[in-house]
């Protein structure tokens, strides 16, 4: 047994009270008058005093307890048990959690991060091993359980900011993987990091065991201003023939204050096109709108700028802006009316998100050039197109083309093609009653999501009359069915198209769908689906993965520059799987292609989450993570040895000393207060 | 009102806490001893101071006149007359007045107890026309009233007036006043002795050898004997202001036993001197100590 403060037992010396209390003190607080003390004086004195004290037992609880709480303050430890840890656990694994998301950037927030990394680094023991982990979105392990701090400093050296977003869930696992598989008697994680609230969901399934600790390090300011121009909107037009578009863009401001005059700036193609003053109240957002600017080539890059403040890059807004293209599609007829289209080419028509380029061509007319540069073909309530023309369209859906087959009166198929999703079967009349309606429909399915919520499209109000029986095979997809259950619609994927096949007319003749107002949005999505239409992404966040082929509709060998001009090349025979990591506008050029103008752009922003600089107060999620309040503080972590104190600290004797010395006294009001009840003196 | 149970039939006296209510010493005084001896009947040896003694042969040099010739008629012999002494004696009253003196438990302080007793017997003094006079003293000489015929008022009036301030002696003053007694007479001494028997002694010889008759009262209050007292305290010497821790319960037995040996001390060497002690507690009636001068009085005419 050890004391780490033993001089404090110069207050044992306190004991004297409760015995001059019981000899002396309390005696004299009353005093008697007496005539003379010549015979008491003759009286043996010590034989007195030792007789005076009559309650022995509540002197010693007042000594004991007295010297409980001395020992208490001593602070006492046993040797063997810092033998024991000093041995046991000498060494730690420590596990440092760098953030190195876009929000680090604010100020100095990153190098501070990286001074605090550095005084981890440099607190390792001999027998110490750390890990560095930088992570922003995703996390890596930037230098894998070390025990040589220079290795360990070179790569907190080469750590740079990422403009990813900040999620701990990631780094945590991580840590927690590594710790757990350490065999070193103390695990840490120390999280550096500006803790911003976005990162933390709560929903992470992160649990650190009971053997290791999270150590938060915060280096967020108590306040920030921050401007942030998170996203922008486009309207379309035209003028004399070209397309000119307004851009709107959205300022937020992030502080406490307000922000006024704030130059708002946009930039198309490089060139500054206007400038703004905008005034954005404390924790508010406003809307800028630019004058219109034509829409000149067939990829423009464009550049929103507000303000400045510490937190420069969320401040700036990329974006690609490009002409709009219509889907193209054919629609083929029996040429026999003129009005057989009418309603599908009117509601065609009105689309203009896409807009639709429509041409109607009776069958007999239909060539393999008229299937040129088509999205889709419609054969409404007509046959394969004879001739060339059917083996055309077999070849235009194998290579990713649409075709939407409207199986009414007049439509036939030839019984050994295998183009069409189901046999068609003679027709039903549903004259009884209200007639039949369309009962179900796949929500699932692309095309009819949309009509998934409530009031979203009431399919059944339309009366069917007629429609053709769908002898669908095994591997097809049924859409949609009537209410008798015969199947309404179905899908076939052949090659890299899609067939759907519609049982009854989509005019007034069989059923008064087109006269419903389900019937728009249900011509326009089987439409959209079947052209594979994508409506253009003019920007996309940092962290996402785009495929070129799916972007790009189709493979080829692509040079891919980043915003920082690195240059990736894409061999043809991969996907093109791009992760946008940064900031900027990421051009993709054909490979060996030597024209200035590049193929493709993609834009690429901060997360909007990212501005969002708020942070939690690190003991939340200390205990979210390990499930008991944070009771390490990066000082005390940062001990390079097992030093007595930490011993003293872990064995906490003097909690037990002080809880019994406190009893004591407690025990000895309650006695006291008993005797004095008994006896007015003691 | 308590009652005496040894009280002799008809003298009523009262609690010396009741008397203690009595502001005028003389009316107390005339109250008790009048009330004293009315029930005590006028003992035929009291108040003689020209009382025939005894007959005695005559001899060479006797004064003629005293011859008895009645006697000498009836027995052809000479015979003379004795008679008792001289009948106006001095009764001087001395009186301790130190601080200790004004110790209490409860009832009367051994002060005013002893003005009563002083105040009763000059009183009785004074009726037989003796000369009464007093001397307070604590550490020395404080009040001095000669004796004189005159002088009971005096004397009251400085009784009334003592005061028990200043801590005692008996030595110095009791010294003094040997060296003043130039004439014998009555020495009524009344103290609480708290003093070494020796010293006492040595104090009260002079007075002694002179021819005085002495009536020591040792005054003391029921605590002084008992010690009755419950919880540990300081105790304070009243006249030195010394504290001394004491538990009773401890000590109690030690101190009746020292108490007692100092009273049997007193009582022995003062018989042994012919001088008459008496020890008083201040709860007892008066009568107690009125009836202990009255027989030592008549054992003094006794032996003369």
């Amino acid at each position: 047994m050890s004391f780490l403060a033993p001089l404090f037992f110069a207050g044992l010396a306190a004991i004297a009270v409760p015995i001059l209390v019981h000899l002396i003190q309390r005696e004299r607080k009353r005093v008697i008058e007496f005539p003379s003390l010549m015979f008491v004086q003759k009286i043996p004195y010590q034989s007195v005093r030792r007789r005076r004290i009559r309650h022995w037992p509540l002197l010693l609880m007042r000594a004991l307890a007295i010297a409980l709480i001395v020992a208490a303050f001593a602070r006492p430890f046993l040797r063997q048990g810092a033998a024991a840890i000093a041995a046991a656990g000498g060494s730690r694994e420590v596990v440092i959690l760098l953030d190195q998301s876009a929000s680090m950037g604010y100020d100095d927030h990153f190098t501070r991060a990286k001074d605090a990394a550095r005084s981890v680094i440099g607190s390792l023991g001999a027998g110490d091993r750390a890990t560095l982990v930088l992570f922003g979105r995703n996390a890596e392990e930037s230098m894998r359980a070390t025990a040589d701090r220079g290795r360990l400093e070179a790569a907190l050296d080469t750590a740079t900011l990422t403009a990813g977003a900040t999620r701990y869930g990631p780094a945590l696992k991580l840590a927690e993987s590594i710790l757990t598989q350490s065999q070193a008697p103390r695990r840490e994680a120390v999280l550096i990091s500006d803790f911003q609230r976005s990162g933390w969901s709560g929903a992470e399934d992160v649990h650190f065991g009971e053997q290791i600790r999270l150590i938060p390090m915060s280096v967020a300011g108590p306040s920030v201003t921050n401007l942030a121009v998170p996203s922008v909107t486009f309207t379309r037009g035209q003028f004399s023939g070209q397309e000119r578009i307004t851009v709107t863009a959205g300022v937020s401001n992030k502080g406490n204050e307000p922000a006024t005059g704030v130059p708002v700036s946009l930039e198309i193609d490089g060139h500054a096109i206007e400038t703004v003053q905008a005034t954005v109240g404390a924790n508010a957002s406003t809307s800028v709108s630019f004058a219109p600017f034509t829409l000149a080539g067939p990829t423009m890059r464009g550049l929103v700028t507000a303000g400045g403040d510490p937190f420069p890059a969320d401040n700036s807004f990329h974006f690609v802006v490009t002409p709009d293209r219509p889907v193209s599609v054919l629609v083929v007829d029996g040429g026999d009316r003129v009005d057989t289209s009418f309603y599908l080419v009117k509601a065609l028509g009105i689309g203009t998100a896409p807009a639709f380029q429509v041409e109607t061509m009776p069958v007999g007319r239909v060539s393999p050039a008229a299937l040129q540069n088509r999205s889709v073909v419609i054969l409404n309530d007509t046959m394969l197109p004879p001739g060339l023309a059917g083996g055309a369209l077999k070849t235009f859906v194998e290579q990713g083309g649409g075709l939407l087959v409207v199986a009414a009166d007049k439509a036939t198929w030839p019984q050994n093609d295998d183009l069409l999703p189901a046999r068609l079967g003679a027709p039903v009349d549903r004259l009884s009653g209200r007639g039949g309606a369309i009962g179900y429909l796949d929500y699932s399915h692309p095309a009819f999501e949309v009509f998934k919520a409530p009031r979203s499209g009431d399919f059944s109000a339309a009366h069917v009359l007629r429609y053709r029986t769908l002898e669908v095979g095994p591997t097809d997809r049924v859409l949609a069915r009537f209410d008798d259950g015969v199947t309404a619609a179905a899908e076939r994927r052949v090659g890299n198209g899609r067939v759907i096949v519609f049982g009854t007319s989509l005019d007034d003749s069989w059923s008064d769908l087109a006269l419903k107002p389900v019937y728009l949005p249900l011509v326009h999505q089987l439409t959209k689906y079947l052209a594979r239409y994508e409506p253009p992404a003019s920007w996309q966040t940092v962290g996402q993965v785009v495929d070129l082929s799916v972007l790009l509709k189709g493979r080829a060998e692509r040079v891919v520059v980043s915003p920082s001009a690195v240059r990736v090349t894409v061999p043809a025979s991969e996907p093109g799987l791009v992760e946008l990591s940064e900031q900027g506008v990421y051009e993709i050029r054909p490979a060996g292609s030597t024209s200035a103008a590049p193929a493709d752009r993609i834009a690429v922003n901060l997360d909007p989450a990212e501005s969002d600089l708020a942070p939690m107060d690190p003991p939340e999620l200390v205990a979210a993570v390990t499930g008991r309040a944070a009771d390490v503080t990066p000082q005390a972590a940062a001990a390079a040895d097992v030093s007595i104190e930490d011993v003293e600290k872990q064995q906490g004797l003097w909690w037990y000393l002080l809880f019994g010395g406190l009893l004591l006294m407690a025990a000895e009001m309650l006695v006291s207060n008993r005797l004095s009840r008994q006896e007015r003196f003691l | 009102m308590a009652v005496s149970s040894n009280a002799i039939a008809g003298a009523r006296f009262v609690d010396p806490t009741v008397l203690s209510r009595i502001g005028n010493l003389e009316l107390l005084a005339r109250n008790i001893v009048d009330g004293f001896i009315n029930g005590l009947h006028r003992a035929p040896f009291f108040g003689a101071s020209i009382d025939f003694a005894e007959h005695r042969g005559y001899v060479a040099g006797d004064d003629i006149r005293r011859v008895d010739w009645r006697l000498y008629a009836r027995t052809d012999r000479y015979y003379v007359k004795q008679y008792e002494a001289d009948t106006n004696t001095n009764f001087t009253v001395l009186f301790d007045i130190s601080r200790s003196m004004s110790f209490s438990s409860g009832g009367v302080t051994k002060l005013e107890y002893g003005s009563y007793l002083a105040a009763c017997l000059a009183y009785l003094a004074q009726r037989q026309r003796d000369r009464v006079g007093i001397i307070t003293f604590d550490n020395e000489i404080v009040t001095h009233v000669p004796p004189s015929a005159k002088h009971f008022n005096m004397v009251l009036h400085t009784l009334d007036r003592a005061k028990a301030e200043r801590p005692g002696k008996l030595s110095t003053p009791l010294h003094r006043m040997a060296e003043h007694f130039k004439r014998r007479g009555i020495l009524l001494l009344i103290s609480d002795f708290y003093d070494e028997p020796a010293e006492i002694f040595d104090a009260i010889k002079p007075l002694a050898f002179l021819g005085n008759d002495i009536i020591v009262f040792h005054v003391l209050d029921p605590q002084e004997i008992d010690f009755d007292y419950d919880n540990a305290s300081s105790f304070e010497d009243l006249e030195s202001r010394e504290q001394v821790p004491v538990v009773p319960d401890a000590f109690r037995t030690q101190y009746r036993a020292l108490v007692q040996a100092h009273i049997n001390t007193l009582q022995q060497k003062f018989s042994e001197q012919r001088i008459d002690y008496a020890l008083l507690n201040t709860t007892e009636p008066l009568d107690r100590a009125l009836f202990s001068y009255l027989s030592s009085r008549e054992r003094l005419m006794r032996v003369r």
